[in-house]
Formats: structure tokens, sequence, C-alpha cells
């Protein structure tokens, strides 16, 4: 019991991770960035790469996926959503542009690996495991949960605390108003693509190292939870995708060991469904307000 | 700067200004000059084209034709962050204060340009408008009217402008309200800032102004001093009435 508590959290956590960095976007810009996961499966890819092929030390591929990332949202930015800055349709024109975004990328990332899994190598991070109270722990686990909570506190802070956080919720408030006091908006925009797509990238890094490979499909497997937790969370709110995230980490995983691994998204989207029924607005999130 | 001389030396200069909407011209081949230092207002009925003036000036929306010129650079197809930044600031209509944000936080913005520096001049706002100290840590949505309006004057004098342009700050005011916003204007001027005032109060804007622009249907109708524009019988039967 106490086991699957453990395992929940560090999927819950990369649910989180890669929720929190969709979750952003949408409650600044109001965009729906349906390229995230195909950043989130590229992310574990350059990852398997950096780390297997090109034999670089983890710590080092770490900032580089991050880094990554962070390019390919400026360049997400840049085409698929700028152009169309102002047009009446933009949000949904932007939604479509977002999917032909990610299936490129998608087709980039088999093109270059082809369609077989990539294994990452197993002296890559050190194999230890570590036992307390009955639970074992791997020193991958505990680096992802470590990561992903200092990741995600880091952009709460980002945007609670600084100048670009601020000028992020002037922005989500009123675009035009943030324009009016000096605010270079389309710079806010990109800055918000970048760390958002910075996060899911590196979501991706996290799980291919628990579970040692990636697969062309592992973006879409997380797409539907992590709309999950965005809806369960509330959208737009930072703390609602992280609290959901863990939530239906743990939720999962009490489901695969007490009724069956094919209850798993059963027991997750009647979660959803259920608490939808009660908080419509989701467990942080303000209906009319935009929380960030 | 100095402004020993306001009338000599002009700070912001539009020149044969187009502007459309679409199809619609809200904006026909309008011209004037902001002397430094001084308070120019444009007035006019509701639909003559002051606001598209006005956010033409500060950069929101590109003119078809026409050029404004600010400290004699052409800045005509600037965006509004890059004019905020060269000290020219609009107080928007509606004001446009960041509800959900707190009052300190919405100054904070307004020195979104300067950083540092901004620190002491939200502290002079805070001394100027001692009612918005009181209250810097409640949302700003939380305001009466008159004080949004307040704080969206301080929030543009916080990045420290040459040119403050505003659109009708007496909007939806109780006349005692209205007052004290025309009491801030004339302390803005009188810290030296040159002030473009859009107002449909074409009574109160003349009185606080030193030259007024009269705009019709989207062309410039009547101009010249203030004083004299309050006197002169086409305007006062169309704009003014009878007090």
């Amino acid at each position: 019991m106490l086991q699957q508590l453990a395992n929940g959290l560090f999927a819950g956590s990369i649910y989180a991770l890669f929720a929190i960095g969709f979750t952003l976007v949408f409650g600044i810009l109001r965009h729906l960035n349906l390229a995230h996961a195909a950043i989130f499966t590229t992310g574990g890819f350059l990852s398997v790469d950096l780390i297997s092929r090109q034999g670089l030390p983890i710590w080092l591929a770490f900032p580089l996926v991050m880094l990554a990332g962070g390019l390919i949202g400026l360049l997400l930015e840049r085409i698929a959503f700028r152009p169309l800055a102002g047009r009446p349709d933009e949000h949904f024109a932007g939604l479509i542009s977002s999917v032909a975004f990610g299936g490129m990328l998608i087709a980039l990332v088999q093109a270059r690996y082809g369609t077989e899994q990539q294994s990452i190598s197993s002296e890559a991070f050190p194999n230890e495991v570590y036992t307390v109270a009955g639970v074992s722990i791997s020193l991958a686990q505990l680096t992802t949960l470590g990561l992903a909570l200092v990741l995600m506190l880091g952009l709460a802070w980002v945007v609670a605390a600084t100048p670009l956080g601020r000028a992020m919720r002037a922005v989500a408030e009123n675009a035009r108003a943030a324009r009016v006091l000096g605010i270079n908006v389309e710079r806010v925009t990109a800055s918000t693509y970048a760390l958002s797509s910075a996060l899911g990238a590196m979501a991706g890094m996290l799980m291919v190292l628990n579970v040692g490979q990636g697969d062309l499909g592992m973006g879409l497997a997380i797409e539907l939870t992590g709309f999950a937790v965005i809806i369960l969370g509330g959208m737009g709110s930072l703390w609602g995708a992280m609290a959901a995230g863990l939530i239906l980490g743990l939720a999962e995983a009490l489901t695969i060991h007490h009724i069956g691994s094919s209850w798993k998204d059963v027991v997750a989207f009647g979660l959803l469904f259920a608490i939808l029924l009660v908080r419509p607005q989701g467990l942080f999130g303000t209906i009319k307000a935009r929380e960030v | 700067m100095s402004d020993t001389a306001p009338e000599s030396d002009t700070i912001v200069s539009v020149q044969g200004l187009h502007v459309s909407y679409g199809r619609v011209q809200a904006v026909r081949d309008i011209s004037f000059d902001v002397p430094a230092g001084a308070v120019v207002t444009l007035v006019g009925a509701n639909g003559a084209g002051k606001t598209t003036v006005l956010n033409a000036v500060a950069g929101l929306v590109k003119p078809r034709a026409g050029t404004v010129l600010y400290r004699g650079r052409d800045v005509t197809r600037w965006p509004a962050h890059k004019l905020v930044a060269a000290g020219m600031v609009l107080v928007p209509e509606g004001r446009q204060i960041l509800g959900t944000l707190t009052v300190a936080e919405n100054l904070q913005l307004g020195g979104w340009r300067r950083r540092k520096a901004s620190a002491a001049a939200i502290d002079e706002m805070y001394e100027r408008f001692p009612v918005l100290a009181e209250r810097r840590n409640l949302r700003a949505g939380s305001l009466s009217g008159g004080e949004q309006q307040m704080l969206a004057i301080a929030r543009a004098m916080v990045a420290r402008p040459q040119v403050i342009l505003m659109d009708e700050p007496s909007m939806g005011l109780a006349p005692k309200m209205v007052d004290e916003i025309f009491g801030v204007i004339e302390t803005v001027r009188s810290s030296g800032v040159t002030v473009v005032l859009v107002e449909q109060n074409a009574r109160r804007a003349l009185r606080a102004a030193d030259t007024g622009y009269v705009l019709e249907t989207g062309t410039l109708a009547h101009s010249g001093p203030a004083a004299r524009l309050l006197k002169d019988p086409r305007v006062v039967q169309a704009y003014l009435g009878v007090e």
C-alpha cells in the first residue's frame, strides 16, 4: 500500500510537471497549445540521444533538454500562434495550428530516431534503490520527484514574484492595459511559451528516466491525463495543476494495485467527472477571474 | 528638461493624420502641435475621433497616413511599449487598471521599464495620493471609480513620462471627484509633464488647458487658445451650452 502511494507520487509529479506548462499558457494567453505533448515526446527522445548516444553526463543533459524545449517553445509561438494574433478566430485557429506543429515535430523525431523504442543505457543513471519502511524507492524516482517539485515551485515563484511574472499576470488580465504600461506583450507571450515548453520537455526527460525508454506514443499517453489534471485543478491554475497531478498519480497507482491496470483510466476520468459535478471550476479554479 | 519657454518648444507634433477601421474613416487629416510643458485638450462629441487620435499617437492603432513626431523624431510606426520607454504614456479610456492585482502591483507595473528607479517614484505617488498608500495591498478592482482614475494617473506617472496622454479621465465620475481629477491634472502639469487631454466635458477641459482643438466627425473644426475657444460663439453653442 505504502509502495503504491510512493509510486503514485512519482508518476504524479511527472503529470503535474507536464500539466503545469500546459496550464501556464492557457492561464496567461488563453491559448490551448496542443503541441505540448509533442514537445514532451521530443524532450524524451532528446534525452536518450544526449545520454546514450552522445554519452553526456546526466546533469548536463537536464539543462540542455530544458534549453531545447525552450527554443522549440519560441519557435512554436512564432510560427503557430503569433501570425494569428488579432484574428477573430485566433483561439480556434491557434488550436489547429498547434496540432499541426506537434505533428511536424513528431514527424521530425521519427525521421531522426525511427519508430522503434529508444532505450536509455542502464549505466546512465546510478541504479540505486533505497528501502525505507518497507518501501523501495529508486534514485531515479527521487530525482524525478525532487526536480519536478523544484521546477514547479520555481515557476510559481517566477509568476508570483518577478517582474516577468508581474508582466505575465498583467497580460493575463488585460493585454491592452499591459501594452499601455509599456509591457512588450509579444515578448511576454514568447517567454510564456519558452517557459512552458522547457517544462514540457523536462517532463518528457523525467518520464524516460523512470520507464527506461521513450517511444513515439508517450506524448499521446500523457496528453489525456494532462487534460484531466488541468481541468481537475482548474484551468489556468498553477497550484491546481500541481495538486491535481499528484492526486491523479496516486489515484492511478491505487487503482492498478487494488482493481487492475485496465481500470486505471476509468478511475482517473471518473474522478474528473465526480469533481466537476461538485466543483465545476476545478479544485483551485475560479470561473470568472483567470487565476494564475 | 527645463521648460522656461513652453511655447517655443514643440514636444509632440501630429501632421496629416488619417486613421481607418476597416472601411470606416475615423479620423481625417488632423494636425496639431503640443508645446512642451503645456496642457493641450482635444474636445468634441462622442464619436468625433478624439480617442482614435490619442490611440494613434500612443502607438496602439496604426494610422493609414500621416506622421507623429515626438521630440523631433518620427515615431509613427513605433509600438506602444517603445513610446512608453521614450517617455510618452497613455492613461487609457476606462482607466484599464488591473483589477485582480493589488494597488502596489499596478504601480510597480507602471515602472515596468525602470525597475529599480521606480521605487522612489512609487513612494512619491503614495505621498501625493494618500488614499492609494492606505489601500496599497488591496485589489485595485475594489477601489472606487475616482480612486481607480487616480491609480491610473499615478501608475502612468511612475514611468516618469515627459508627455502624458489622458483619455476621458473624468468619465463616469461624481462631480466632486471630477474636481479632484482636474486638480490632479494641474499637479501633473506643475511637475513639468506635458498633458494631452481628451475630454467630453469640454468646458472643464478648456478651462484646464492652454490650447484647445475641437473635433467634429473625424476632422478638426476649431482650434486656438483655450480661453478664446471658451468665448467663441460657435464652440459655446455646439459644445458648451449655457452655464
